[in-house]
């Protein structure tokens, strides 16, 4: 099912992708009388749900690309991968803020970039063969799930603490498992690993998307 | 008679805006302390409920400067505690926890 949900999501991402080209690359875009009848993938819940995906998956991927840059030592490179990576956070946040006020998206980027915060503190930690400090980290990880599961929660009640929680617990685990990979230089492990996460987050965005649009159903309707 | 129940409607207006006047609450809900800044008199008394399903706190001042005048916890959500503001002056706080969590009371 997991696979299957994975492709869908990819296919819409393609047909918005297409549409988007098409609108502004000279116009091409058809008139509706010659359009096929594309129907769900165009609606405002689709786009959320792709949006979301995409955001969240581009969250792992730059995620990866830092720590993997910071454990082989490649600095610049690290640089540029964080910064990217904070700009994604801006991203998500602008993502929560346009259904949930600007108070909320001051509120929601701390809150997500401490956990990133975290990621680095794990990073150093393996970088530095600190067992304790990885612990630490994880320990910290773990913690602020539940701070994660409560933000949500309490913006949209159809999304239960302890199931957010849960969900953004297994993301740490995954995530955790590419750091590692990077950090014994196994790239085969590590690319695998990668794949996982980011696949993982759909697990995040779906029910996310799906929250919200059973919370807002007048601005998502159609 | 006849201005017994409108006199009695007048009165019960009065003093359920007063109270409010005298006693302002403050939401933390999804993270926030809201509403901030609140502007009250000297004397007054008030008060925070938590919303959020997780613990936060109501300490005075800053992360870095830390005044130790209050420093409430709510645990969770219905949790509820009071602080009365006897001199005048501007009272930032913040959660422990939550340490992007501002707010300002501001005592006239």
């Amino acid at each position: 099912m997991r696979g299957i949900g994975a492709k869908s999501m990819a296919v819409a991402a393609v047909v918005v992708a297409i549409s988007a080209c098409t609108t502004t690359n000279g116009g091409t875009a058809s008139s509706p009388s010659t359009m096929p009848a594309m129907g769900t993938s165009q609606t405002k819940a689709a786009g959320l749900r792709a949006g979301l995906n995409n955001l969240l998956r581009e969250h792992v991927y730059l995620a990866g690309a830092a720590t993997g840059a910071a454990l082989a030592g490649r600095d610049a490179e690290f640089k540029a991968a964080a910064a990217a990576l904070d700009a994604n956070s801006v991203a998500v946040a602008g993502a929560i803020g346009s259904v949930y006020g600007a108070g909320a998206e001051q509120a929601f980027l701390p809150l997500w970039r401490r956990h990133i915060g975290f990621v680095v503190d794990y990073t150093v930690g393996v970088a530095t063969n600190d067992r304790g400090k990885q612990d630490r980290a994880v320990n910290d990880l773990i913690g602020y799930t539940q701070d994660f599961g409560a933000f949500l929660q309490s913006a949209n009640p159809n999304l239960p603490k302890a199931v957010v929680a849960d969900l953004v617990k297994h993301h740490v685990v995954t995530l955790k498992a590419v750091i590692d990979a990077q950090g014994t230089k196994d790239p085969v492990k590590a690319f695998t690993a990668i794949r996982a996460a980011a696949e993982h987050m759909q697990m995040i965005a779906d029910p996310l998307a799906e929250a919200i649009v059973k919370q807002f159903p007048d601005r998502f309707r159609g | 008679m006849r201005y017994v129940v409108p006199l009695a409607a007048v009165a019960v207006w009065l003093f359920a805006d007063l109270a409010t006047a005298d006693a302002p609450t403050v939401a933390i809900q999804l993270f926030q302390f809201a509403p901030s800044p609140v502007a009250v008199e000297a004397g007054a008394r008030v008060t925070w409920t938590n919303r959020d399903d997780i613990e936060h706190t109501v300490t005075a001042g800053e992360p870095d400067r830390r005044t130790g005048r209050f420093d409430l916890r709510l645990p969770g959500p219905g949790a509820s505690e009071s602080v009365t503001f006897t001199e005048r002056g501007v009272y930032p706080y913040f959660c422990d926890r939550h340490r992007s969590m501002r707010g300002e009371i501001r005592v006239n």
